[in-house]
């Protein structure tokens, strides 16, 4: 009932969002809104996926009462790196498996470096804030210094590289992307042992430490699945912008956060959805398309979004004080 | 006599849709010592919070001396003298002592620098009034659950207060510090202040009020004088039905050892020997900082074991974690249910299969038909009372919170079980069904430990009765023969005495 009312709250807000962009779409020269055209709403879902993908992850690290600041980084790194596999190593491989060995072995590095957070959040105690901004910077600054702190390009040509990027920046693959990376966890949350541990682990840590829930094991998992979807994402990045840019990313791990917290998951952890995290997502999209669309500044977009992230969280608080 | 001092009508509060008060009356005079009982969920506590200014009622008046006294605020409490020792004490533990008394303190005149000297000063005779005998420049977090109770009151006091509040200030003190507290309480009741007692505790209702404000269901029920009733009446009016005092069950031939501890020492405790048959129910009584939780953190993998043995049905055990020590069938039912035990936004069911997940999943995927036709039967043994197994944990009273934890050991079904202070808190009623399901870890067979403050339940509950003092076994005891005198008597025996320990086996104390 709760969860329900919790659900329907986010999904007014979208409803809200999705309305007031309807009505002050700009036209197009037959009369019809913009904002409503197939075209501009997959648009929306594709600007949105790399956040969105990160952001799923980052609701488990949430709710075990974590953060991990390092995703963009560790995207960065992953970019970087599949650039780096896709134009310069293995020169004789064939072309499908030159492509899977590069996603692989950037998906492979990024998830390692998340699983190193988690263990030396879960082994040496220290604030998860704390130990993944010490990895935001290192990581940042392994991918700079591999790439040498220039854009490895993939180029536009008809070689391995640029057929990787024509077929990974295709709206369907990216939106499906993220819609099959959706499912997924939103099953391992909600279906899971898994999925009830981390919630549990978040909401009293020391009940599940007396209850005998893998604490450790949990931790390391759910960082581990953190660098997987940012290494992931950055594989679509590389792809989409048709480089591996260190520099890439920046922020990113705000904008999930934002998702997130929008979507009704309190950053002490213990509750929330991943359906919540998705909203937050869309909210955030939606906002920005709407506002694009109607030629506002993006400074002032960043402002608009900085009061939606506020009222947003105010409303999940007025209506907990009531339960 | 004269106007009361302190008159509250027809409170009423609602939280969310539910009813914590409808139409509660209370009146107080000068000098009175007045408890408050009712069940779990009765409104004793929220009609206290009330008055103390920390919850604001949706309807009704308060009166102070027959003039109208809207109080809104702690601090409105505090200017009409009013105040209040929370069952959770408020105090800040990186704080000491003074600072503890003197922060928010409108009697203590503000300044922009701290001043300890002034501190001092300031709170010497508070502290002595409160018999709390130690320094004003000591952390408040390193002062033991009764000092720490001392120290609250002497705020209240240094605040010229003229009623205090006490919530269930006995639930977490052992007899000798709580006969502390009712020595302070009649000193107090002398000085002309005035004392609302909220408890669970029928002996001590009638040993330190003068009058018994019973609630139900957020109602007023009655105001009875304690020297014109008996612990019988008033049950009945909280309950609103007789409920006979269980008597003590028959008690069933001890099975095989399975738990037995040689010299165990860790940081706390020094040298501890016993054995736990199973089908037994063996009592740890103790003061607060004896050991007795201790012990079971020892034996459930929390505390580093430093010397002697522990051995599980004759097999040499040495648990580093919890989870290690469930593995080896040990179950630990925590002191603290919020802190320790549950996930207060998880609902029933989840909470309670938290510990067999593995049992009731495949491949990782919990079956949740599974799961609750499980729960089922756990639910009705356990007279367990939820608006719906969905419910999450924090709308439960007490009781029932206590009983959802109890379900998740008894699900994950342990050989030996600890538990620690399991009635700590939770209502007549509750506390019943808690004996009845010891009783049955009994009879199925279990290994059961049972740390209490409430010595009568021992008495009513165990085999035998272990009994720690300073971190060492003192005595051991056949429940049988055990009165709380003897008991008492081993808590407070401070190592100095040369009393060699009781008969530590079960055969011998048969």
């Amino acid at each position: 009932m709760l969860d329900l009312l919790r659900r329907a709250q986010s999904l007014a807000a979208l409803s809200g969002i999705l309305l007031l962009a309807i009505l002050i779409s700009p036209r197009a020269a037959d009369g019809s809104r913009i904002f409503l055209q197939p075209g501009n709403l997959t648009d929306i879902l594709r600007q949105i996926s790399l956040i969105g993908i990160i952001a799923l992850a980052m609701t488990f690290v949430i709710l075990t009462g974590g953060i991990d600041l390092s995703v963009g980084s560790l995207l960065a790194l992953s970019t970087t790196l599949t650039a780096m596999a896709l134009t310069r190593a293995w020169p004789h491989a064939y072309y499908t498996s030159h492509i899977l060995g590069a996603i692989l072995a950037a998906v492979a590095v990024s998830t390692l470096a998340g699983a190193l957070n988690g263990a030396i959040v879960s082994a040496l105690r220290i604030q998860p804030f704390i130990v993944t901004l010490a990895s935001m910077i290192g990581v940042r600054g392994l991918a700079k210094w591999l790439s040498s702190n220039e854009n490895i390009d993939i180029g536009f040509g008809r070689d391995l590289a640029a057929e990787f990027a024509a077929v990974f920046r295709e709206k369907a693959i990216v939106i499906g992307s993220y819609a099959c990376a959706a499912a997924l966890f939103w099953i391992l949350l909600a279906r899971t042992v898994f999925g009830r541990h981390v919630r549990a682990i978040g909401d009293n840590e020391k009940a599940a430490q007396y209850a005998g829930l893998p604490i450790r094991r949990t931790k390391i998992w759910v960082y581990s699945l953190s660098g997987l979807l940012s290494g992931f994402a950055g594989v679509l990045y590389a792809a989409e912008n048709h480089q591996g840019n260190p520099n890439a990313g920046v922020a990113y791990e705000l904008d999930a956060i934002a998702a997130v917290v929008i979507g009704g998951t309190p950053l002490t952890g213990g509750k929330g959805s991943i359906s919540g995290t998705i909203m937050g997502t869309l909210i955030m999209g939606v906002l920005t398309n709407m506002l694009r669309l109607n030629n506002v500044d993006s400074n002032v977009e960043m402002m608009i979004k900085a009061v939606i992230i506020v009222l947003a969280v105010a409303v999940q608080r007025g209506r907990n004080s009531i339960s | 006599m004269t106007a009361p001092l302190l008159e509250a009508r027809d409170i009423g509060k609602h939280f969310g849709g539910v009813a914590a008060l409808r139409r509660a009356h209370f009146s107080l005079l000068t000098g009175e010592v007045r408890a408050l009982i009712g069940e779990n969920g009765a409104g004793k506590s929220t009609l206290a919070k009330i008055l103390a200014g920390s919850v604001k009622p949706d309807s009704g008046r308060i009166l102070i001396d027959g003039q109208p006294a809207p109080i809104s605020s702690p601090l409105d409490a505090q200017r009409l003298g009013i105040g209040i020792i929370y069952q959770e004490l408020d105090l800040f533990p990186n704080l000491t002592v003074g600072e503890n008394i003197v922060i928010g303190n409108l009697r203590y005149p503000e300044s922009r620098l701290v001043n300890f000297q002034r501190i001092d000063d300031f709170c010497r005779p508070f502290l002595e009034q409160a018999g709390l005998r130690c320094g004003a420049r000591r952390m408040a977090g390193s002062l033991s659950i009764g000092e720490m109770q001392l120290l609250a009151i002497a705020r209240a006091l240094s605040m010229n207060a003229r009623v205090i509040l006490m919530d269930e200030p006995t639930s977490s003190l052992f007899d000798d510090a709580a006969e502390r507290l009712f020595g302070l309480i009649r000193e107090l009741k002398g000085r002309g202040v005035s004392i609302v007692y909220v408890s669970h505790r029928m002996d001590e209702i009638f040993r330190i009020s003068d009058r018994a404000t019973v609630l139900r269901d957020g109602e007023t029920v009655a105001t009875v004088e304690v020297g014109a009733t008996d612990a019988a009446e008033i049950i009945r009016l909280m309950v609103g039905r007789n409920l006979n005092i269980a008597a003590r069950p028959y008690r069933r031939p001890l099975g095989e050892v399975v738990l037995e501890a040689q010299g165990l020492t860790t940081g706390k405790l020094r040298d501890v020997s016993f054995e736990l048959h199973r089908s037994e129910v063996l009592g740890v009584a103790g003061l607060v900082g004896s050991g007795r939780t201790e012990l079971g953190r020892a034996l459930f993998g929390l505390d580093r074991i430093r010397g002697g043995a522990v051995h599980f049905q004759g097999r040499p055990i040495k648990p580093a974690s919890p989870r290690d020590a469930i593995r080896s069938g040990i179950g630990l039912v925590p002191e603290d249910r919020r802190l320790e035990g549950l996930m207060m936004h998880m609902s029933v069911t989840e909470n309670s299969t938290l510990a067999v997940l593995a049992r009731i999943a495949k491949r990782g995927f919990i079956r949740r038909r599974l799961e609750i036709s499980g729960l089922g039967p756990m639910v009705r043994q356990l007279a367990l009372d939820c608006p719906s197994l969905a419910s999450p944990v924090e709308t439960l009273s007490g009781g029932n919170q206590q009983k959802v934890l109890l379900a998740r050991w008894l699900l994950l079904d342990p050989d030996v079980f600890f538990l620690d202070d399991p009635t700590r808190g939770i209502d007549v009623g509750a506390k019943q069904d808690i004996y009845r399901i010891i009783d049955g870890l009994a009879a199925a067979g279990k290994g059961v430990i049972l740390v209490s403050s409430e010595l009568p339940e021992l008495l009513r509950c165990s085999d035998r009765i272990l009994v720690l003092s300073n971190g060492r076994l003192t005595a051991v005891y056949d429940a049988k023969e055990a009165t709380q005198e003897t008991i008492m008597a081993s808590a407070t025996n401070f190592g100095t005495s040369s009393r060699q320990p009781g008969p530590l086996t079960g055969k011998d104390a048969s």
